[in-house]
């Protein structure tokens, strides 16, 4: 069974903590008066995290996890507050006394630790990475996150999903169009409807425009890492031409508000155009980058996730495909039906990674053809119903998790969990046999997202 | 490699949207003119990232795409704070950020200014004040210049640089 997310919800006399797997649900009960129960830790290391942040968020025990340290709560955090419980309702808190956080650190002789973050060398997100090192090579990397956490979860609690809408969109701007079709979804399984095919091509090809501009920023920053410049300002030229196009198609270069219920005219003949000439590029692309052997030197072998420990995280998306897992939520009778084929790759370094990246732009381009659609349509939403929905996508970076609570017409409990939530534990695994040097050739080559992350 | 150069050799040079690059050439000259007068060529910018959605960082980072290329104008993006005359903010000040953003700004050099950038940071973006947010900025720190978007796209984020060269 492949473990999906685990998180916590308070009831009126209890707290739920519900297991989500890929082919079911499990839900136990907490007391709460002395919140306690037994860690999944030991079946599923990727579960830690989420241990770690219900114990932070509503102060349950994992009474025999080998890893009780805060996670969002960072050193400056009032202590033994719990800002996912009801009763929790303060709109600021004031820094208390800095408690050190205690790394994993690695000791002995000749081995020191090296520092990195929260804030980076380059244009990038906030995060914290912890080495420890041999020389140049790297014994033991902790990744710490949850620098940029805004409390989404909190902040979404007593909306109408109507209003939620422009705080979701704003997650993950790298995801925005996936964080949009969650929500799509969930709304039309509280109103108990079905979406015509023509919006489900519509939104299908925004989400495949944005994985293919965000592809497209990687396979030149991937190369950039590795000292050549030159893929950068290739491809960087092909994302904002893509960025453009879907300004045009969307009404916004992110695609914030995209997904509606309405369907705009595309100009069918100029897009096929446009399409033909991204395909001409990406073509060039492939065949020159592909004969740079220097290039080729530094990404293959270079941060190995064997396929064991992809599975054993229970890894996603971009991640998951370069290392042999067959797990992409497209693989369905819809995207089948457009021309959809997964990318694969086995050797799990950079260089997979890379290639998946390749794989997926061609097979979005071919895929768009396929959702293109001149009928215009309008689509009424009927009432929303009180429930509890779950939904998925995959986003640029893999399987995105939504699941909301309606309750009197709100959102009584909102929870995702980001493809990066996931990969981020199992980036320390990639470390095993590379020098310090290549940490950010291979954290680029996964590009998770940190604000999807931390939330 | 050879395709490629001869690629380059046989198209020359591009230009996509004729109305839009005439409108970044006359920006340009005019960023280029000031940086050159008022920070002696090189305006060395550090961007900080208190919690956005990553969609600021994006644009940012296509400001170095060959449409905009904003280093050939003296503007560079400074990998530590000590080297850098400003410093550029994106994101809702986070609680968790909050004093890795003040140390960043101390450790640049004065004179220094603030700019923000995107709705974020001014909580003008539709995100809502909870515990883990400290917007907005100027709360913490003197603001020189607003960049408002959600994000805003690269040309409008040289218009703004362009706006706050004109102030200083």
């Amino acid at each position: 069974m492949r473990f999906i997310a685990r998180y916590a919800k308070e009831l009126k006399n209890h707290f739920e903590v519900i297991t989500i797997y890929d082919s079911e649900v499990q839900r136990e009960v907490v007391s709460l008066e002395n919140p306690s129960m037994k860690t999944l830790a030991k079946r599923h290391p990727a579960a830690v995290w989420f241990e770690r942040k219900i114990q932070d968020d509503f102060g349950i025990k994992f009474s025999d996890a080998y890893d009780k340290r805060p996670l969002v709560h960072q050193e400056r955090f009032a202590k033994d507050i719990h800002p996912m419980r009801k009763s929790f309702t303060q709109k600021s808190i004031q820094e208390e006394e800095y408690i050190p956080y205690k790394y994993e650190e690695i000791s002995g002789d000749g081995v020191f630790q090296v520092a990195v973050g929260p804030i980076h060398a380059g244009i990038i997100e906030p995060g914290h990475f912890q080495f420890s090192q041999a020389g140049e090579e790297m014994l033991h990397l902790e990744v710490r996150h949850f620098y940029k956490h805004r409390g989404i979860e909190k902040m979404l609690e007593g909306k109408t999903l109507f209003d939620a809408k422009a705080i979701i969109e704003r997650i993950s701007g790298n995801e925005s169009i996936a964080y949009q079709i969650c929500l799509r979804d969930i709304m039309l399984q509280s109103s108990k409807q079905e979406l015509s095919q023509n919006l489900q091509k519509r939104h299908a090809l925004f989400l495949e425009l944005e994985r293919t501009i965000h592809h497209l920023t990687d396979l030149g920053f991937i190369p950039n890492d590795a000292g050549f410049g030159a893929a950068m300002s290739f491809a960087s030229k092909l994302a904002e031409d893509t960025r453009r196009k879907f300004q045009e198609l969307s009404g916004h270069r992110f695609g914030f508000g995209a997904v509606d219920f309405s369907i705009d005219l595309i100009d069918r003949v100029s897009f096929l155009e446009w399409l033909d000439k991204l395909q001409k590029d990406v073509d060039f692309f492939e065949d020159w980058i592909m004969d740079v052997p220097s290039l080729w030197d530094r990404f293959d072998t270079t941060g190995i996730l064997p396929l064991k420990k992809a599975v054993k995280y229970d890894t996603v998306g971009v991640v998951a495909r370069a290392s042999g897992i067959s797990v992409d939520r497209r693989i369905n009778s819809f995207y089948l039906k457009h021309g959809f084929e997964m990318a694969s790759e086995i050797s799990g370094d950079v260089a997979a990674r890379f290639k998946i990246r390749l794989q997926e732009v061609n097979n979005s381009i071919l895929m768009m053809r396929n959702f293109l659609d001149e009928n215009v349509e309008e689509f009424k939403l009927d009432t929303l119903n009180d429930g509890e929905f779950f939904s998925f996508c995959e986003s640029s970076i893999g399987e995105l998790f939504m699941s909301i609570e309606i309750k009197d017409g709100v959102i009584e409990r909102f929870f995702v969990r980001d493809p990066s939530f996931i990969n981020w534990q199992a980036v320390h695994l990639m470390m095993r046999s590379d020098i310090i040097a290549d940490f950010p050739l291979i954290n680029k080559s996964c590009d998770l997202s940190y604000a999807g992350n931390d939330l | 490699m050879i395709k490629f150069w001869n690629r380059r050799l046989h198209e020359g040079k591009v230009t996509e949207d004729v109305h839009l690059e005439k409108e970044l050439d006359a920006i340009k000259k005019e960023i280029k003119d000031r940086v050159k007068k008022k920070f002696a060529g090189s305006l060395a910018i550090r961007m900080v990232d208190s919690g956005s959605c990553n969609a600021c960082e994006a644009e940012c980072n296509a400001l170095a795409n060959p449409y905009y290329d904003l280093e050939r104008l003296g503007i560079y993006f400074v990998a530590s704070p000590r080297h850098a005359d400003v410093m550029l903010l994106s994101g809702v000040m986070t609680f968790n950020m909050t004093p890795h953003v003040k140390d960043a700004y101390e450790q640049i050099p004065a004179p220094k200014w603030v700019i923000s950038l995107g709705d974020c940071p001014m909580m003008k973006a539709p995100f809502e004040q909870t515990h883990a947010i400290n917007a907005p900025v100027d709360k913490h720190l003197k603001i020189a210049h607003h960049i408002a978007g959600c994000p805003p796209s690269p040309l409008e984020i040289m218009q703004g640089l362009l706006e706050f060269l004109g102030k200083i």
